[in-house]
């Protein structure tokens, strides 16, 4: 084949790009070293020098890499198969960041941006005693992520996805007729931004969400130290305000994912406990068990092996995450999962690396680490060499397993007295375990599409299905029940010890608060409706709740008592107060906007399917002719007509409500739309009312989006046929027509005389939605015992009536009718809900976001004031 | 006892419970055939819809149920009653996933999962002539 030398591509950059991917790898790889020995040698070292160096460039070649891919976004470089496939001419120019972070590659590289950023930050401020350790970590983690960015082939093992690969190198595309032309470029145009994609959440979003993840790697860089040097205390006190920072900035990218769900999905909610969403809760809940136990190290010390566990599993389960969603192996559990770049196996290494690492580190004995290093290679080549990677792996967790345990009996510093069940620490190590087991729980059925891959046909027959939204709510109730009830209780204790009676005391109060108001909330609910027949989940549930809902009360009301009685209502010192009490209000609104959601929209239709059970009952879509008005909730809806604007078609629909003299008024429009999106087909886009005590949420399920054509307007559409008698009635969509008689030309006698014609006239009489009545007079013509076909045409209704035969022995007529196109009048599907109290979730958010961002500035704050003292 | 061996045996409880309800729990993914001997039994069935059969939904009589033909992964076809408005872009899915079960000759299902092609996800860089 002929060499083709295209016209007008900038080949340069592209080169340019991915030098600096390879400057960063091969940077943070000779940072990691360099650390590596910086810390071994002691502090002041000439390896020191070297790979802060080392690190500087990789940092700069990271972010060349990511001014390189924004350039060639810029400046629209549709060469570039990353550049075409997510950005496009016509697009705005404030949506060019989310093209940056819309593909795998640009998340990556957002990922390893922030870890830079946090990086260089840790650098600078680190206590000089941890920087080498730290950073060799880190440096490692770098390594990796930049060669998730690299794309070369090692012996035909694809690694990494460059976003710098030429379109016509593709090999997606690399087929196709543009690849021959040499002028390709001068008419191309990018595939551009996903549509549904482009709204002011995707520019928030992705990197809040990131820098959560990216800052999970502090804490886990500190702990791994700790193991490294067996000095498993002192760097807690610097890990603290990272830790806390992590949880404020992942709790705040995973309630922004909650809120977009809310506000532009279809699903009818704030969480759907899809595995995307649940890949990011886990790290946070574990991260926060992590931050609390740290608390009871620097107070009073302890919990060292928890603190430890934590801070590498926050991180590890980012990694596992990044795996599940991006690997293509939750298949068909999630509808959002990542397309698959064919790095599966890339990601279970870079897991399986770091938990070795861990392990590595936690073992002291230079024999069994040796044994150990030994055996991880030769089980690796092995599942090289000869397959089996199941049960290798499943042998590899098992020795891997037995050597943690081995190692932390043998080597790990353990505790010698007995944690007081009245001291704040045990209450403290409590919350995190549950916190702990939640996160587990949550991965455990998260992860069933991986536990098909490992164990289907050999544990097991037919590949398990995740469980359903219901099923995670019903698990987690209880846990949040506990964690609510220690976050009221916590603060009370002091360390060490409390006295029981003062304890009791203090608690009474806001207990028997919470009681009396939760019971005189929720008992009433219970006489609402009768629970005698209910199913066992049913009763289960509404226990739960109730429970939920007091626990809920009672963190609340003693963590404003703990601010404003023991804080003496000081701001600074309350970060944790604040922050419970938002955690509290967030789960008290998650609570009440979810039980008591209320589906507005009812089915009118009588066709009953409850034989099936109560699942099959839905009754939840509402149908709205245009121009119709229909009760809905405590408003009047009506559909008033479509308007597209581009690519989305909005629904107006206006809502109206009787005002104090009972006149009826337009209390507020919503204009729901469908977006007839190119490239995911179409996305119902859902319109909300709030207000403060409740929101109107409304979605089109179903709607057409082209305004119905001009040209078929005048014809006929399929008739129907309609077998009937006289006085039986026929509809229409416009009309009711009624059989009113039928007259013959002759009596049965004559025509049996004489065979010549017959003509039976039917006299239909139609009413339309004004009652005006309308006669039609369509003729049955039998001529020497031929049917003559005729046709009535009633204009004014834009109906046609064929009265093609008679049954004489059930004295029924046949009559067919045809109505006009647009006879149909325009109409949507809707489904709407109120979701009463969802403010406090929202409300409850912010103060959570606020309360932590207020420790996390005292953390600091208390980190200075002991480094002057010392 | 310790009060942390308490802990460490209501944590293994609650492991166990976790393995024992994912291991009994009906839900795996199934076929028809399966389906049709266990009535009772929800199934998550995978199929494929049959595109020549019109999918029937008709708003005006109710809005909450659709009806289409379906082809499991082992070729066996049965009707299909969901109890939902019917889902956009169906027609244009190629593969789904089902929740419900059979009830007599028809599978009526609560819940689908629909995966539309990846070709329709992404489209092809095409020169325009204009």
């Amino acid at each position: 084949m002929e060499k083709v030398s295209y016209i007008g591509e900038h080949l340069w950059i592209g080169q340019l790009g991915h030098g600096f991917v390879v400057l960063s790898l091969v940077a943070a790889l000779v940072a990691s070293i360099a650390y590596y020995f910086h810390s071994k040698e002691g502090l002041q070292n000439e390896w020191k020098k070297f790979a802060n160096i080392a690190f500087s460039i990789h940092s700069v070649s990271v972010i060349g890499i990511a001014a390189t891919l924004f350039f060639m976004l810029f400046n629209h470089y549709f060469e570039y198969s990353y550049v075409w496939q997510h950005s496009n001419k016509e697009m705005p120019m404030h949506y060019i960041l989310s093209c940056f972070w819309e593909g795998q590659e640009g998340s990556f590289l957002l990922w390893s941006f922030w870890n830079v950023v946090l990086g260089n930050i840790l650098r600078k401020t680190i206590d000089a005693k941890w920087e080498g350790s730290t950073m060799a970590v880190f440096s490692l983690v770098q390594v990796f992520l930049a060669s998730m960015l690299l794309g070369s082939y090692i012996l035909d093992y694809k690694i990494g996805s460059s976003p710098f690969i030429l379109l016509r190198e593709n090999p997606e595309f690399a087929n196709l007729p543009f690849v021959q032309n040499e002028n390709y470029l001068a008419k191309l145009d990018g595939r551009g931004l996903n549509p549904l994609l482009m709204n002011y959440w995707m520019t928030i979003h992705p990197p809040i969400l990131f820098l959560g993840f990216s800052s999970t790697l502090i804490p886990f860089v500190f702990a791994l130290s700790g193991l490294w040097k067996s000095d498993y205390t002192t760097w807690q006190k610097s890990a603290l305000p990272w830790t806390f920072f992590s949880i404020m900035i992942l709790g705040t990218g995973i309630l922004m994912g909650g809120a977009w769900a809310y506000e532009s999905l279809n699903f009818a909610g704030f969480w759907a406990w899809d595995p995307v969403e649940n890949s990011s809760l886990v790290p946070w809940l574990i991260i926060v068990g992590a931050g609390h136990v740290m608390i009871i190290n620097r107070n009073k010390g302890g919990s060292l092996f928890m603190t430890h566990i934590l801070s590498i599993a926050s991180f590890l389960m980012v990694l596992y995450s990044t795996f599940l969603t991006r690997s293509g192996i939750l298949g068909k559990n999630s509808v959002h999962a990542f397309t698959d770049l064919g790095m599966e196996g890339q990601l279970v290494i870079y897991v399986l690396t770091f938990i070795f690492l861990c392990v590595l580190l936690l073992i002291k004995n230079k024999l069994i680490k040796i044994t150990y290093l030994v055996l991880s290679f030769l089980l690796l080549f092995l599942a090289i060499l000869i397959g089996h990677k199941v049960s290798i792996l499943l042998s590899w967790s098992l020795v891997t397993l037995g050597v943690t345990i081995y190692s932390y009996m043998k080597f790990f510093p353990k505790e010698a007295e007995e944690e007081s069940l009245y001291s704040r620490e045990f209450w403290l190590f409590v919350g995190a375990l549950i916190l702990l087991l939640s996160a587990l729980v949550i991965t455990y059925f998260t992860s069933i599409p991986v536990m098909n891959k490992l164990f289907q046909g050999w544990l097991y027959e037919s590949e398990k299905a995740g469980i359903k939204v219901a099923d995670y709510n019903q698990w987690m109730t209880p846990f949040a029940i506990i964690i609510l009830f220690i976050i009221a209780i916590a603060q009370y204790f002091k360390y060490k010890n409390t006295d029981k009676k003062a304890f009791l005391k203090t608690v009474s109060i806001p207990l028997g608060l919470a009681v009396v108001f939760g019971l005189s909330a929720t008992i009433p609910l219970y006489f609402l409706k009768d629970y005698s027949t209910a199913s066992n989940t049913v009763k289960w549930n509404l226990i739960s709740y109730a429970l939920l809902f007091i626990v809920a009360l009672f963190a609340i009301f003693t963590n404003l008592d703990y601010w404003v009685r023991v804080l003496k209502g000081k701001t600074k010192r309350a970060g944790a107060s604040i922050a419970h009490i938002g955690f509290a209000l967030l789960l008290l609104g998650a609570l009440i906007s979810t039980s008591k959601k209320q589906t507005i929209s009812k089915n009118t239709s009588t066709k009953r399917v409850e034989s099936l059970g109560e699942d099959f009952n839905a009754k939840k879509s509402l149908v709205l002719t245009v121009g119709d008005t229909l009760p809905m909730g405590n408003y009047l809806v009506t559909y008033t007509g479509k308007k597209r604007e581009g690519i989305d078609v909005y629904f107006n629909m206006d809502y109206f409500t009787h005002n104090e003299d009972g006149k009826l008024v337009k209390a507020f429009e919503l204009n729901p739309m469908v977006q007839d999106n190119p490239r995911m087909g179409t996305a119902s886009n859902p319109d909300t009312k709030h207000f403060l005590s409740h929101d109107i949420y409304t979605h089109v399920t179903y709607g057409t989006l082209s305004d119905t054509q001009k040209a078929r307007d005048d014809a006929y559409k399929e008739p129907t046929n309609f077998v009937g008698h006289i006085n039986d009635t026929i509809f229409a969509s416009n009309a009711i027509i009624r059989i009113d008689s039928i007259t013959t030309n002759l009596s049965e006698e004559e025509y049996a005389k004489n065979d010549s014609l017959l003509i039976v006239t039917a006299v239909l009489k139609a009413t339309d939605i004004t009652g005006k009545i309308y006669r039609a007079t369509p003729q049955y013509i039998l001529k020497n015992n031929m049917v003559m076909p005729d046709e009535f045409e009633l204009n004014e209704l834009g109906l046609k009536f064929i009265f093609w035969k008679i049954n004489p022995n059930e004295g029924s007529v046949e009559i067919q009718m045809a109505e006009k196109v647009n006879n149909v009048k325009d109409f949507i599907v809707i489904e709407a809900y109120m979701f009463p109290m969802i403010n406090l979730l929202w409300l409850g958010c912010l103060i959570m976001v606020f309360g932590t961002t207020i420790a996390v500035i005292e953390r600091i704050r208390l980190n200075k004031k002991t480094a002057e003292a010392v | 006892m310790k009060k942390m061996h308490i802990l460490g045996i209501i944590v293994i409880a609650v492991a166990i419970g976790v393995i024992l309800t994912s291991l009994q729990s009906s839900a795996t993914y199934s076929d028809f055939t399966e389906a049709t001997e266990n009535p009772t039994t929800e199934y998550h069935v995978v199929g494929k819809l049959n595109k020549s059969i019109p999918i029937q939904y008709d708003p005006k009589i109710n809005a909450d149920e659709c009806s289409f033909v379906m082809t499991d992964n082992k070729g066996v076809e049965k009707k299909v009653v969901l109890h939902k408005s019917v889902p956009q872009d169906i027609e244009k899915s190629e593969q789904i996933v089902l929740i419900g079960k059979m009830k007599g000759e028809e599978f009526h299902a609560t819940e689908i999962l629909m995966k539309c092609p990846s070709k329709y996800n992404d489209g092809q860089p095409q020169i325009s002539e204009s």
